[in-house]
C-alpha cells in the first residue's frame, strides 16, 4: 500500500475529505460571525447558541409537529433569524454607540441564558435526529465508506457559502453592506435605510447558524451544548482568516478543517488545540489576519 | 436674500455633538438653481451645517425646511430621499468597492438624474479606470471627481459639497470648478463649503460667512471686490 | 462562562450556609454536598437526578437526624471542585461530599476530604485510583469503576469471539485507565490489542479517529469514554456504516440516558456493563417510578440509584454511632452489608470499595421495547467477588499495611 509519511495513502485522504466536512461546518459559522462583526461591528457570542437552536429546531419540528428533514432545511433557519432580528431590535440595537465590549458581553450573556434554558428543559445528553430517508447510506470511495449525508453536508454548505459570497461582492444589495461596513453614516445619508439593513443583515446571519444547526443535527447529537465547543473554535478561526473578512472566513473554515483532520491522524491528541496555536502564530505575524485588512 | 424660491431655508439652527453644542442659530436660504458658499475659518461650523442638514449631528434643534417642509427631524435617509445629497469633506470613497461600484452606490432617489455617460463626460478620468482597481486606488483628484460624480446620479437636485477642492493641485481645482458650473447650467443648486475663498468667489452667487456657530455676515457676488478688505479680515486671509 | 457559573454556585452556597462552622450531630444536623457536574456532558447522568436521589434518601430515612443538601457544579474541573469542597467544609460545615463524577476531578476531592476527615462517597466517579495508590479511610467508592466495566465488556466481548481491539480513548485520567484495564482483561482472555487513539475530552467530531479504528481492521471498538463522548462516537459509528462493515462497538462506559439520547435505532444490539437496571426487580421499579415523577419521567442512571443508596447507607450508620467524623462514619459503614434496592449483600471493603453485583446489558432493538425507557435485556449478572478488583490486588496503604 502506498503511504504518505508513514500514513497509508488512502486512510490520509479519507482524513483529509472528513476535515473538509467540519470545515464546512466552521465556513457556515465563521462566515455568519464575519458578516455581523463587519456590519455591525458586534462579537456575536450568542452564535454558537443560535447555531443549536437550529438543530432544536428541527428536533422540534420532527418530534411534536411531525414536519421532516427538507421542510426543516427551510424552516429552522427561517425561525432562528426571526429571533435574531428580534434580539438585534429589543437589544443589540441599543449597543452600537458604545464599545463593542458591550455587544459581546450581551450576546456572551444570551448565550449562558439560551442554553441554561435549553438544558433546563432537555437536558444535556441530546436527542436523536435520523438523516433523511433519502441520504442513508453511503459510497464507497475506494479510500473510504462516505455517509451519503455526510457528502450532502459539503455539497450543502458549500452551495450557501458560496452564494453569501456572491450575494455580498457581486450584487448591488452587497455593495450596501460593504459600504456600510466602512462607512455607514455615509450610506445612510445617500438615502438607505442602514438600521433595517443591520437588522437584516443580522438576521441573516444567525439564520446561517441556524442552518448550519438544523445540517448538523444528524450528524452531532442534538444537545444544548452542541455550540459551546464548536463556537470557540469557529470564534478562532474568524481571528486567523481577519476580523470581518468574508473571503477569509470561507477559506479558513474550510482549510481549518483540513489542519484538524491531518492533525487528528498525526497527533489526535492535539487536534483540538491545533487551531489555536495557528491562531496565536497568524496574531503575531499578522495581527489583522491571513485576508483582513489593517483597520485605519 | 435671492428673488428666486428657496428650496432649502435654515432657520436658528443649533446642533450638538455629544455635550458640545456647535451651531448657535444659524439662518440662511438658499434659493432654486442657485450656488451658495458657506465661509469661514477653520472650526466655525461650516461642515457641521452641513451635517445637521442631512441629520449627521447628534442632535439639532431649529427649523430646516426643504421646499417647504420641515426636515430637521427626519432621519439621514428620509433626507436623502427627498433629494439632498451630501458630498462629505473626506470625499467616503468605498476602499472595497471598485471605481464602478462606487459609482454606482447611491441609489437614485428622484428621477432626472444625470445618466451614467453624461458624468463620464463631465469626468472623463473616471471612465479610464472605472473597473478593477478599488476606488480608494484613484489620485485624491479622481476621488473627489468620483465623490461628486456618484451622487449626480442619483436625481437628488439640492447638492451639499463640503470643500471640494481641499488638497488638490491647481488644475484639478479649475476642472472641479467647471464642472460645478456645468452642474448650475444643468440646473442643480449647489451649497458649497469652502476655506478656498477664491474658487468660492468665482462660483457662487451668494456667500455666507459662519464664524463661532453662527452666521455673522453674507455678500452677493457684487459686493465681495468692494467689500473685499473686511472679508478679508472675517476669514483671517 | 465557568467563572459565573461558579460565581452564582457560590452565591447560592453563601446563601444557604447557617451560622454554624462545623455541624455537630449532637445539634441534629447533617449536611451532605452533591458535587457534579450540572451543565457539561456529565449533567444527566449526575447533575439534578442525584441531588433528587440524595433528597428521596433523606426524606426516606426519616428519623431525628436533621439534614441539609447543598449542590454545586464542578464543571468538570479538578481546581474548580477541590475549591468548593474546601469552601464547603471550612465555611459551611459539610460532613458527606457525594458523586463527584469525572475521575480526575474526584482524585482532587480525595485529596481535601481525606485531609480534613470529611466523608466522601463517589457515585459517578470511575477511576479504581481512588481505592488503590490514592485510597483513603474517609472514602466509599459505591456504583462501578473502570475495573467492574472491563471485566463485564471486556471478557464478555471476547468469549463472544471479539478478540482483536482497537481503543478509542478519552484523553484524560478515566480513559487511560479504562482503556489499561480493559486492554488487560482482553489479552487476559486470550484476545490482543492492535491500536488506539486517543481524543480530546468533548470532542463533536469522531470520524477522524472512526476512520482510523475502521482502517485497523479490528474486530470490535472498545469506547473508552463518557458521556456525549460515547453517544457522538457511536451515532457516528452508526453512519459511517462501521457496525455494517463487520466491526463490533463495545460502549465500556454506557449510561441508560446515553441509550435514550441515540435512540433505540442506532443504539439497538449495544452490549454495556451496568451497576444498575431500572427494570430489573420490584423494588428497583418502585424506586424509578418515583424518582420519575420529579425528573419528568427519566429513569435514574446507575450514578444517581447509587447516590440513593449511599446516602441512606451512610445515614443510617452516622445516626448509629452518632457521631458526623469521616472516618468514624466510613468505619461504621464498612460494618453493615447494604442490602436494598440497588445492591443484594454488598460490602465495603478496608480499601473503600463497595462490592455488589455488576449486570451485563445488551440494547433492545425498537421491536423489543414496550414502553418508555424499556431499553436492556440483561444478559449476566456478574457476581460481586469477580466484578470488582479482588482485595489482595489492591495497591491501598489501608489493605496493604
Amino acid at each position: 500500500m502506498q503511504t504518505i509519511l508513514g500514513i497509508p495513502a488512502p486512510l490520509l485522504f479519507g482524513q483529509l475529505l472528513i476535515g473538509l466536512i467540519n470545515g464546512a461546518f466552521y465556513a457556515l459559522l465563521s462566515l455568519g460571525l464575519a458578516v455581523i462583526f463587519g456590519v455591525l461591528n458586534v462579537i456575536n457570542f450568542a452564535h454558537g447558541a443560535l447555531y443549536m437552536m437550529g438543530a432544536f429546531v428541527g428536533w422540534f419540528l420532527l418530534t411534536h409537529l411531525g414536519i421532516g428533514y427538507w421542510p426543516a432545511l427551510v424552516l429552522a433557519p427561517l425561525v432562528v433569524g426571526a429571533i435574531g432580528i428580534v434580539i438585534e431590535r429589543t437589544m443589540l440595537s441599543r449597543l452600537y454607540d458604545l464599545d463593542h465590549l458591550y455587544g459581546l458581553l450581551l450576546t456572551f450573556g444570551l448565550a449562558l441564558i439560551i442554553e441554561g434554558l435549553f438544558i433546563n428543559y432537555y437536558g444535556v445528553s441530546g436527542q436523536p435526529y435520523a438523516p433523511p430517508q433519502a441520504l442513508q447510506g453511503g459510497y464507497n470511495l475506494g479510500f473510504m465508506f462516505l455517509p451519503a449525508y455526510r457528502g450532502w453536508v459539503i455539497v450543502a454548505s458549500l452551495i450557501v457559502c458560496f452564494g453569501t459570497w456572491l450575494l455580498i461582492e457581486r450584487t448591488q444589495l452587497g455593495a450596501y453592506l460593504r459600504a456600510a461596513v466602512e462607512r455607514p453614516e455615509l450610506v445612510r445619508a445617500f438615502g438607505i435605510n442602514v438600521p433595517l439593513m443591520m437588522t437584516l443583515t443580522y438576521g441573516f446571519a444567525v439564520a446561517l447558524a441556524g442552518f448550519a444547526g438544523i445540517l448538523a443535527a444528524p450528524v452531532y447529537t442534538v444537545s444544548p451544548i452542541m455550540g459551546q465547543n464548536l463556537i470557540i473554535v469557529v470564534f478562532a478561526i474568524v481571528v486567523i482568516g481577519g476580523l470581518g473578512s468574508i473571503l477569509g472566513s470561507i477559506v479558513t473554515g474550510l482549510g481549518i478543517g483540513l489542519v484538524e483532520g491531518l492533525t487528528r491522524t498525526f497527533w489526535p491528541e492535539a487536534s483540538s488545540t491545533v487551531v489555536f496555536v495557528i491562531m496565536a502564530i497568524v496574531l503575531i505575524l499578522r495581527p489583522h489576519g491571513l485576508f483582513g485588512r489593517p483597520r485605519e | 436674500m435671492s428673488d428666486r424660491p428657496a428650496i432649502l431655508e435654515v432657520r436658528d439652527l443649533h446642533a450638538w455633538y455629544g455635550e458640545s453644542h456647535i451651531l448657535h442659530g444659524v439662518n440662511f436660504a438658499v434659493g432654486e438653481g442657485e450656488v451658495v458658499s458657506l465661509l469661514g475659518r477653520n472650526g466655525a461650523g461650516k461642515t457641521t451645517t452641513l451635517r445637521a442638514i442631512m441629520g449627521l449631528v447628534g442632535r439639532r434643534t431649529g427649523a430646516i425646511k426643504h421646499r417647504g417642509d420641515e426636515i430637521v427631524s427626519l432621519t439621514p435617509d428620509r433626507i436623502a430621499r427627498r433629494g439632498i445629497a451630501y458630498c462629505p469633506e473626506e470625499r467616503g470613497i468605498f476602499a472595497s468597492l471598485t471605481v464602478e461600484e462606487n459609482l454606482m452606490l447611491p441609489p437614485v432617489v428622484q428621477p432626472g438624474g444625470l445618466p451614467v455617460e453624461e458624468i463620464y463626460e463631465l469626468f472623463p478620468n473616471l471612465k479610464e479606470r472605472r473597473t478593477g482597481a478599488s476606488g480608494t486606488r484613484l489620485s485624491g483628484g479622481e476621488q473627489q471627481m468620483l465623490a461628486i460624480g456618484r451622487i449626480l446620479r442619483t436625481g437628488a437636485k439640492l447638492l451639499l459639497l463640503d470643500e471640494p477642492t481641499e488638497g488638490l493641485a491647481p488644475v484639478i481645482v479649475q476642472q472641479i470648478g467647471a464642472s460645478v458650473r456645468r452642474l448650475r447650467d444643468l440646473g442643480f443648486t449647489i451649497l458649497l463649503v469652502e476655506q478656498n475663498f477664491h474658487f468660492a468667489a468665482r462660483l457662487a452667487d451668494r456667500h455666507y460667512v459662519i464664524e463661532h456657530g453662527v452666521v455673522v455676515d453674507r455678500y452677493s457676488r457684487d459686493d465681495i471686490n468692494q467689500r473685499m478688505g473686511e472679508l478679508n479680515k472675517l476669514l483671517g486671509v | 462562562m465557568r467563572l459565573t457559573k461558579l460565581a452564582l454556585a457560590t452565591t447560592a452556597l453563601v446563601g444557604l450556609a447557617t451560622g454554624a462552622a462545623q455541624a455537630e450531630i449532637s445539634d441534629g444536623v447533617i449536611k451532605i454536598g452533591v458535587l457534579n457536574d450540572r451543565s457539561g456532558l456529565y449533567a444527566d447522568l449526575s447533575g439534578e437526578g442525584s441531588v433528587v436521589a440524595a433528597r428521596m434518601a433523606v426524606e426516606d430515612f426519616g428519623g431525628d437526624l436533621q439534614v441539609e443538601i447543598l449542590s454545586a457544579d464542578h464543571q468538570n474541573k479538578p481546581d474548580v471542585g477541590s475549591s468548593i469542597a474546601r469552601q464547603w467544609i471550612d465555611q459551611d460545615g459539610v460532613d458527606l461530599i457525594i458523586d463527584v463524577p469525572t475521575s480526575s476531578v474526584a482524585l482532587a476531592v480525595q485529596q481535601v476530604t481525606s485531609d480534613t476527615d470529611t466523608a466522601f462517597i463517589s457515585s459517578g466517579a470511575a477511576t479504581t485510583a481512588l481505592t488503590n495508590d490514592q485510597c483513603a479511610p474517609t472514602f466509599v467508592h459505591w456504583t462501578y469503576d473502570t475495573y467492574a466495566l472491563s471485566v463485564g465488556t471486556g471478557k464478555a466481548v471476547v468469549e463472544q469471539g471479539g478478540d482483536s481491539w482497537f481503543f478509542l480513548t478519552a484523553d484524560y485520567a478515566f480513559g487511560h485507565q479504562l482503556e489499561a484495564d480493559t486492554k488487560r482483561v482482553v489479552e487476559e482472555n486470550g484476545g490482543q490489542v492492535v491500536g488506539q487513539v486517543r481524543h480530546p475530552l468533548s470532542t463533536t467530531d469522531f470520524s477522524s479517529f472512526l476512520l482510523q479504528a475502521q482502517s485497523s481492521g479490528a474486530k470490535v471498538i472498545g469506547l473508552a469514554n463518557a458521556g456525549g463522548d460515547t453517544t457522538n462516537a457511536i451515532k457516528q459509528a452508526n453512519s459511517f456504516g462501521i457496525v455494517q462493515g463487520g466491526q463490533q462497538l463495545a460502549a465500556l462506559l454506557g449510561f441508560i440516558t446515553d441509550v435514550h439520547a441515540l435512540g433505540l435505532d442506532v443504539a439497538q444490539g449495544l452490549t454495556l456493563t451496568t451497576g444498575f437496571y431500572w427494570d430489573r426487580t420490584d423494588e428497583s421499579r418502585e424506586f424509578s417510578e418515583r424518582f420519575g415523577e420529579r425528573m419528568n419521567g427519566q429513569m435514574p442512571t446507575m450514578v444517581h440509584a447509587g447516590v440513593y443508596s449511599a446516602v441512606a447507607h451512610y445515614l443510617k450508620a452516622a445516626a448509629e454511632i452518632d457521631d458526623d467524623g469521616g472516618k468514624a462514619v466510613v468505619d461504621q459503614m464498612k460494618t453493615v452489608p447494604v442490602n436494598d434496592f440497588f445492591a443484594e449483600n454488598g460490602e465495603i471493603r478496608a480499601d473503600g470499595r463497595m462490592i455488589h453485583d455488576m449486570y451485563l446489558v445488551q440494547v433492545k432493538t425498537p421491536e423489543e421495547s414496550e414502553k418508555p425507557w424499556d431499553y436492556y435485556n440483561i444478559l449476566a449478572t456478574i457476581p460481586a467477588a469477580e466484578a470488582f478488583q479482588p482485595l489482595e490486588q489492591s495497591t491501598c496503604s489501608l489493605v496493604t499495611n
